[in-house]
């Protein structure tokens, strides 16, 4: 994304509320022309009424949306600049692949040879030439989903909003449509933004992750930041498969905290964050960066930069195995390895020590 | 049938269903029968003639009355669908969903002469007002907005048949989804233009239906019709007046059997398209390879 580039959208104080129920409570974000922008977090947390509120299919309770700088927060789908993919169940029964692809521009009032042939250029940017005449039933989820893609993209609006496009797709083609939405979006040029649940999908298409809960936007950044280095705990706890850390600030030296967690003592990076002393801190590790050694004996470890803690159980998951390791405290902490060895494994109960580098592990303060 | 299921059994079924449909024929039946005597009805010697049929339009009370209730049934379809679609479209996106329905359904629960003689005391002390308003401002033109006329009677007949059109309508919404609206909204459709292109011609079949439903239940009617009119006026009404006080004429026979030959082929014609469209579809669709993934 340039940052230069002028905003396509910004929603300033926005809230949403249903009787008592707050849906949105005081967003904000801006997203710029061209973008790819991806609203990922749990069901119910408020990321569809975002989208719906920004396409003008729900008013916001306070607050306001821009497009382009001009405020749109007073008018209907229809007058504005974007246009909509839905989760499913929105081709028009009645028309066939090119009625549907070709309503927009009958509803613009276009001539019929002009739609013919923009209808033509969608059908072909989405691969499905040879399904004009076919009616939806007579199509796949994943070529159902094309069509409403088509029948978006040809009214040549800025902004493409898309509500969990692909949720209703099975797993393999789940993939394949993320790299192609990828690249149609690469193609087209136009902005972007996609709903959705699935971090992976999210991670696919991704320029910019805004992650929302509970109404909130909980963190906004690149996908790799997000995945990488989250901000906020709950992002950690969301993003990725991560280990949540429960600890107690015992030391702060320069930009180093020392952490009480299960009774070992870690050192971590603040970065830049305000502890105390006796702060009660969250500390994360992605799966994927944690270590495994058998050790003998059960004695805390002293480098700051691991822990010890009983062998539990594996999990084989082809790629990837997951070892499953429980600290004296009780918590659970899993350590991912690429690796498809018939190896022999800890027995059960054995101690093992689960190691990281220093950059790995962050600390959260909320 | 089912592989599994005794042939005779499925006999059975099959002789019961022709049975019930004979059953509710045969009164149909056997006034096309007699409407085809010579000697009229209740002779004892049959002799075929179309000599009632030619003689229907000599009968100007049939005829009028016939006029009259295609002009009320057209009336009332033209009013009594609008509401109804407009009332299931409401009902779609209501929150206190059984309130409105139950608002909706009242009048199908209150028997037909207590709902005809409640609005004919109520058109009758409407009536009295207007008049005495009209007295006070000096002027005769509220002194016919409610006597017992054409509108009284096609007020009580919308007030009978919108609940069945807003069943019947309501039952064809609900396989609607309105995510399809919002997709016409966002390709740049307004909200009329929405309803017309997308979801009218899939609640269609819905509406027509209502329609031919609230004509036949017009033609049918006879309480509510003879309360808030008189009992002179409409096909029904006048078949049974002349039936209670002359006997039923020939031309009547014919007439009732003309309806509903008219009826029947009407509707088995409906049907025979839906079921000749149906099959030509499937076949176009059996000629298309299978939906190829993704």
């Amino acid at each position: 994304m340039n940052e230069q580039t002028a905003a396509a959208v910004e929603v300033r104080n926005l809230s949403k509320s249903y009787g008592n129920f707050v849906a949105l409570k005081n967003v904000n974000v801006t997203i710029a022309a061209g973008e790819y922008f991806v609203l990922l977090g749990p069901s119910g947390g408020g990321k569809t009424t975002l989208l719906r509120t920004i396409g003008g299919f729900q008013k916001p309770t306070s607050g306001e949306i821009l497009l382009h700088g001009k405020s749109v927060g007073h008018l209907p789908p229809d007058k504005r600049p974007t246009t909509m993919v839905f989760q499913a169940y929105a081709l028009f029964p009645h028309m066939n692949v090119m009625q549907n692809v070709g309503y927009g521009l009958k509803v613009a009032g276009l001539p019929k040879a002009q739609i013919a042939e923009k209808v033509d250029h969608a059908l072909q940017q989405v691969g499905l030439t040879q399904f004009e005449n076919r009616k939806p039933h007579e199509l796949s989820g994943g070529q159902q989903q094309r069509v409403q893609l088509a029948r978006a993209i040809v009214l040549d609006r800025d902004i493409l909003l898309l509500d969990e496009p692909l949720a209703a797709l099975d797993a393999q083609l789940r993939k394949d449509m993320c790299l192609e939405l990828k690249h149609l979006q690469e193609k087209v040029g136009i902005t972007f933004i996609h709903v959705t649940h699935n971090q992976e999908e999210a991670m696919t298409v991704a320029d910019r992750i805004a992650l929302i809960a509970s109404g909130d936007l909980v963190e906004v950044g690149r996908a790799r930041d997000i995945y990488r280095a989250p901000e906020k705990s709950f992002t950690a706890g969301f993003v990725g498969e991560n280990n949540i850390l429960k600890g107690e600030a015992l030391e702060v030296t320069g930009t180093t905290a020392t952490v009480d967690v299960a009774g070992s003592k870690l050192r971590i990076d603040t970065r830049g964050l305000s502890v105390e002393k006796g702060q009660a801190l969250t500390l994360s590790i992605r799966s994927e960066c944690v270590g495994l050694e058998q050790v003998n004996g059960d004695a805390p470890a002293s480098d700051g930069m691991s822990i010890v803690g009983a062998y539990n159980e594996s999990v084989y998951l082809g790629l990837t195995t997951s070892h499953l390791v429980r600290l004296p405290d009780g918590t659970e902490m899993v350590s991912r390895i690429i690796a498809d060895t018939e190896a022999a494994l800890p027995p059960a109960g054995a101690a093992v020590r689960l190691h990281w580098k220093p950059d790995d592990i962050r600390l959260h303060v909320q | 049938m089912n592989e599994y299921d005794n042939p005779w059994l499925h006999r059975l079924k099959w002789t019961y269903l022709l049975l019930v449909v004979l059953t509710l024929m045969i009164p149909v039946l056997y006034v096309m029968y007699i409407s085809f005597n010579a000697n009229g009805f209740g002779a004892n010697d049959y002799v075929f003639t179309l000599e009632w049929y030619g003689l229907i339009l000599s009968d100007e009370i049939l005829i009028g009355a016939l006029r009259w209730t295609l002009t009320l049934a057209v009336v009332v379809t033209l009013i009594a669908v609008p509401m109804a679609l407009l009332a299931a479209k409401y009902y779609k996106t209501a929150d206190k969903k059984l309130f409105v329905v139950f608002l909706l359904l009242a009048p199908l629960f209150v028997p037909p002469d207590i709902l005809g003689s409640a609005l004919l005391v109520s058109f009758k002390n409407l009536n009295a007002v207007f008049i005495w308003l009209g007295d006070g401002l000096g002027t005769s033109l509220f002194d016919s907005w409610f006597r017992l006329s054409f509108m009284t009677a096609a007020i009580g007949l919308i007030i009978y048949t919108l609940p069945y059109s807003f069943v019947v309508i309501l039952i064809t919404m609900g396989r609607y989804r309105k995510e399809q609206t919002e997709a016409a909204r966002a390709c740049g459709a307004n909200g009329w233009r929405a309803f017309w292109d997308i979801e009218f011609p899939q609640i269609r079949a819905g509406v027509f239906s209502a329609c031919a439903f609230t004509v036949i239940l017009v033609f049918n009617e006879y309480t509510r019709t003879s309360l808030l009119k008189g009992g002179f006026d409409t096909f029904t009404t006048v078949l049974i007046s002349q039936m209670l006080n002359t006997g039923m004429s020939p031309q009547s026979y014919a007439m009732s059997a003309l309806i509903s030959f008219v009826a029947i082929a009407v509707i088995g014609s409906i049907i025979l398209i839906t079921l000749i469209r149906a099959e030509t579809l499937a076949r176009i669709a059996r000629g298309k390879p299978e939906p190829v993934t993704p």
